[in-house]
């Protein structure tokens, strides 16, 4: 390490590293420049000059000056190391592994660049190697506790948790007997957890429970303690110790749901399917009695019991519930009872319930049998729940009116138009639904809550830059909506990307789902800062559980919406590329002169119109650079606003395949993942990744309408190519011949045959008759009058039930939009889709797509006469601007005489 | 010389991002690492059993035997090509299954 250099420049070679490593570095790069007045060319000084300044920002001189450092001096182990931290920087982590090895060579035993590796192997999962790292770390300096950490943790994350045990007592032998010192008692702690929990993977559950028991004075943690202890005795079998513990963690925390469920399983009184027979029920029921009386003030102890109850039990329990919860005017009380409406018959009683609750009040203003008077908001509350539970049903028209009751009553709270927002969503009228929540959000300017839920109910009702003007009330000054972005806020990525996706913007939307892409991305790379400061502070058990969450973290649901959308553009991309300028230039010559002239001048229009608006968003991007301490911060200005150079992609399906192996690795249970693989596969002509994708989905539901879709479109095309002629098309041939005898659909019967099968099973289902529509048309395509006849002859049956008010259809409006499009655009029969739609447009009245008679979207519906009164007699206009200072009333007067 | 990507100061306009941007910059400080008794260590490093040797053995065999399968190289171009896998992958398989392409296939669309 600058060894060449005499004893003055050596020692400030020393500070130049020091001033890297405690971040001051102005200090380091004078230093540097020092040397470099002397010694020009030596290359130690110059890595080190451009790695200070890679700190700093200026990454373009960073590398250039590690390059010539380098390069004068190959053998330097120091300018190796140097360029592996530059790569790293850039996050190009095997290129600056390879850096590390070759740094190695030259200095096998370097501690620094060892320690670097470890860190990069552990970044990338090279788990064998990051054991091997951390055992020569461990020999070279076996008198530092991290190293002794490093390894177990290695040998842990490799699979090798015993061995890992073994590393840790060897480690607390070379501890002094009053071990830990004052200060150290936390990270002690939290290393004796952390052997506890291996000994506990290993299943070594006798063991850890007496090291736990003998090391309990050392552990700070009693929560944890008490918990792992708790666990350890379950699986010993030792229940009664066991209900003893449990019942002491519930005094601590009565409304934690693990610990009834551990006290449950310790009585002998828990199933993993929630099914008990009527002498558990009753035992259980006894139980929960009991702790009610214990734990007066909790919620869990008495909404569990609603999970399990029966019949008139239920009844009873739901009944005694709900009330306080109506007196108190809880609003989150629906979303509490929401699960029970999966279960069989429950929701019929809640039904029956909140209707003698609401017929009591209204005539007695008491509940059935009560002998107290309710306030008069009691109504109201019962009329909110009730507008829930037949939104939830699928009875709109009803809860619709049940929430104007609600708001007649009370016109002042918020809660009613977010419910009737949301009523107007499940029913298909989205612009009266973002409506509603803009009144919502008018009532509480300064809740962002309400303000979000109006943003997305905007962006589902395809009203955009409303959206964004709404989002940005509550984004940083000077920053617009990239402060959304920047806050990795992804719901409004992936709802605005939907709404441009559905607007045919593929280029704003690819660059929305692209951009939820790179906080996962950036999420991924967030651990890298972890893998030493949790071994220092040894917080061990959240470091391993913090790491196997990263391995898992693009299943989330997010991650799968937006690599879903991105290939969904890519597919689309591919299917109708966008017009290239030569292509544009010939339908322009198709027209009169007259009309060329025209055009021009409105694409010159438009051109400028643009260029304007660009500049202007970039002198804004500017000034917001500018804060108030006078300090000039340039931020990056976004080299792609509308997503246009998204567009341009050479080879659409070969990016569509980066996120599909992203999904197909950690989402292989969606049937959404192997559709789109399936979709994607075939217009690549890879013919068996496509049957891949077929077998897939028959795995997960071989009854799916898209399962059955994609088998026959296979098999379909498959026997419709040409006998096979080159090797690869015989091989081929021959795992298709071969895997065919493992699909039972298709055992001895053509393709008409296995259609027809899937029809007899599935006769009732609206979307099973539609799929087999659809595969008739594919295989016979003079047969569409027969398949479109089967379709609209199919039956909309009535959901059995005991209840009394109204009737409730199968069929549901998703799917109902489904058929109209698959009528229009792929059977390509438009009479047949006028009738869908009209047919449909009395069952979804309120629906926009079906234009129902009561929707925002009929010329003669009321909202739409009361807003052209209301534009004629305003001066403003109707969708104006909301400032942070409007006192507005919103749109509740366009919406005062929607009819039922 | 460990490394951070931290930069120059962050411009802050508030007394939170202010506490929030040092709390993340502690992330990545410089610390010395704590030292243990020696005495005591050499006897624990005398303790750690090298047990690995039999593992690469048992690799090593492996690898020897997947070595002596005879495969036709045009399968594996094949094989790589229409499942679109690292040609590694695809040898590795093919080896695997005696250089059987049909029922390499077929365990790679498992």
């Amino acid at each position: 390490m600058g060894a060449s250099l005499p004893p003055k420049e050596a020692n400030l070679f020393k500070l130049i590293v020091k001033s890297y490593e405690t971040k001051q570095y102005k200090k380091g790069l004078k230093a540097a420049d020092t040397i470099l007045k002397k010694f020009p060319d030596h290359g130690e000084t110059l890595s080190m000059k451009g790695l200070t300044l890679n700190c700093m920002d200026r990454k373009s001189e960073a590398y250039e000056l590690v390059r010539q450092g380098l390069k004068n001096d190959l053998k330097s182990h120091v300018c190796w190391h140097v360029y592996g931290l530059l790569y790293r920087s850039d996050r190009e982590y095997r290129e600056a592994i390879k850096c590390y090895r070759n740094a190695l060579k030259i200095d096998p035993d370097n501690i620094e660049i060892l320690r670097d590796l470890s860190l990069l192997q552990a970044q990338m999962r090279d788990l064998s190697g990051f054991v091997e790292t951390r055992q020569q770390l461990l020999t070279l300096k076996s008198n530092h506790r991290m190293n002794w950490i490093g390894f177990a943790v290695a040998h842990h994350l490799n699979s090798n948790a015993s061995k890992a045990i073994e590393i840790l007592e060897a480690y607390e032998g070379t501890l002094e007997d009053d071990y830990p010192p004052e200060n150290e008692w936390c990270e002690h702690g939290e290393m004796l957890l952390y052997k506890i929990s291996l000994l506990e993977e290993c299943r070594f559950f006798q063991k850890a429970l007496e090291e736990l028991q003998k090391k309990e004075l050392k552990i700070v943690d009693k929560l944890a303690y008490k918990e792992q202890e708790v666990l350890l005795l379950v699986k010993l079998g030792r229940l009664e110790e066991g209900e003893k513990l449990y019942r002491t963690l519930l005094s601590m925390n009565p409304d934690n749901y693990r610990y009834y469920e551990g006290l449950q399983k310790c009585v002998g009184l828990y199933s993993k399917n929630g099914h008990y027979s009527p002498d558990e029920i009753d035992r259980l029921d006894a139980l929960y009695k009991t702790l009610g009386q214990q734990y007066k003030w909790s919620s869990a102890v008495k909404r569990i019991p609603l999970d399990f109850l029966q019949g008139d039990k239920f009844h009873e329990a739901a009944d005694n519930y709900i009330r306080p919860l109506l007196t108190k005017g809880v609003p989150s009380l629906f979303s509490d009872l929401s699960s029970l409406y999966n279960q069989l018959g429950k929701a019929d009683i809640l039904e029956q319930i909140i209707l003698e609750i609401e017929s009591s009040i209204k005539t007695t203003s008491q509940y059935p049998g009560g002998m107290e008077k309710e306030p008069p908001s009691t109504l109201m509350w019962t009329l909110f729940l009730l507008a829930q539970h037949y939104d939830r049903r699928g009875q709109y028209e009803i809860a619709l009116f049940k929430i104007n009751e609600a708001i007649d009553h009370t016109p002042t709270v918020i809660d009613l138009y977010s419910v009737k927002s949301r009523i107007l969503k499940h029913a298909g009228d989205l612009v009266a639904a973002a409506a509603f929540a803009d009144e919502a959000r008018c009532m509480d300017l300064a809740d962002r809550y309400v303000n979000s839920e109006c943003v997305k109910r905007m962006l589902q009702a395809d009203q955009v830059a409303l959206a964004e003007k709404t989002a940005v009330l509550f984004t940083k000054d000077g920053d617009q909506h990239n402060n959304l972005h920047d806050m990795q806020c992804m719901w409004y990525e992936l709802a605005s990307a939907e709404s441009h996706f559905r607007q045919g913007n593929l280029g704003m939307a690819l660059k929305k789902f692209l951009a939820v892409e790179k906080h996962y991305a950036d999420i991924t790379e967030d651990q890298f800062d972890f893998h030493s400061y949790c071994l220092r502070k040894m917080t061990l058990r959240t470091y391993v559980e913090m790491l196997k969450f990263q391995d898992q973290l693009h299943s989330h649901a997010y991650f799968h919406k937006a690599a879903a959308g991105a290939i969904r553009c890519y597919i689309k991309l591919h299917d109708s590329p966008p017009k290239s300028t030569a292509e544009e230039d010939n339908d322009m010559s198709k027209l009169l002169p007259s009309q060329k002239k025209k055009m021009r001048q409105k694409q010159r229009k438009a051109e400028a119109r643009a260029k304007k608006e660009a500049e202007e968003k970039n002198e804004e991007s500017s000034a917001g650079g500018i804060s108030k301490s006078g300090k000039r911060q340039a931020k990056p200005i976004d080299p792609d606003p509308r997503g246009e150079k998204l567009l341009q992609v050479e080879d659409p399906l070969l990016e569509g395949t980066k996120y599909l192996k992203l999904l197909q690795k950690n989402s292989p249970d969606s049937v959404e993942t192997h559709f789109l693989s399936f979709e994607l596969y075939m217009r690549k002509q890879r013919i068996l990744l496509a049957f891949q994708a077929v077998k897939q989905l028959l795995r997960l539901d071989a009854e799916h309408p898209d399962s059955h879709r994609c088998l026959i479109k296979f098999f379909n095309k498959v026997g419709s190519m040409n006998a096979p002629v080159t090797d690869s098309e015989k091989l081929i041939c021959n795992v298709l011949e071969a895997e065919r005898q493992t699909i039972s659909q298709l055992h001895g019967k053509s393709l008409f045959e296995t259609n027809n099968s899937f029809l007899e099973k599935h006769e009732d289902s609206l979307t099973h008759r539609a799929a087999f529509g659809e595969m008739l048309y594919i295989l016979d395509p003079s047969r569409r009058s027969e398949a479109v006849k089967l379709i609209e002859g199919s039956a909309n049956n009535l959901v059995p039930r005991n209840g009394a008010l109204g009737p409730i259809r199968e069929w549901t409006l998703k799917d109902c939009i489904s058929v109209h499009k698959l009528l229009a655009t792929v059977l390509v029969d438009q009479d047949a889709a006028s009738r869908w739609k009209m047919r449909c447009a009395e069952l979804f009245p309120y629906s926009t797509y079906f234009e129902g008679i009561c929707s925002s979207a009929s010329p003669n519906s009321a909202f739409n006469q009361i807003r052209k009164s209301t534009e004629t007699g305003s001066s403003n206009h109707w969708v104006g601007d909301h400032n942070a200072e409007s006192t507005s009333n919103g749109k509740l007067e366009a919406f005062k005489d929607l009819t039922i | 010389m460990e490394g951070s990507d931290e930069g120059v100061e962050r411009v802050v306009d508030s007394k939170d991002l202010q506490q929030q941007s040092k709390a993340f910059d502690k992330l990545t400080d410089r610390v010395e690492d704590r030292q243990l008794d020696s005495s005591r260590v050499q006897e624990a490093m005398a303790s750690i059993a090298a047990s690995s040797e039999a593992d690469w053995q048992a690799m090593r065999k492996r690898e020897k035997e997947l070595a002596a399968v005879k495969i036709n190289a045009a399968d594996v171009d094949i094989i790589a090509n229409e499942l679109e896998l690292d040609k590694k992958v695809a040898e590795r398989t093919l080896r695997e299954h005696k250089g059987d392409a049909v029922a390499a296939i077929r365990h790679l669309l498992r």
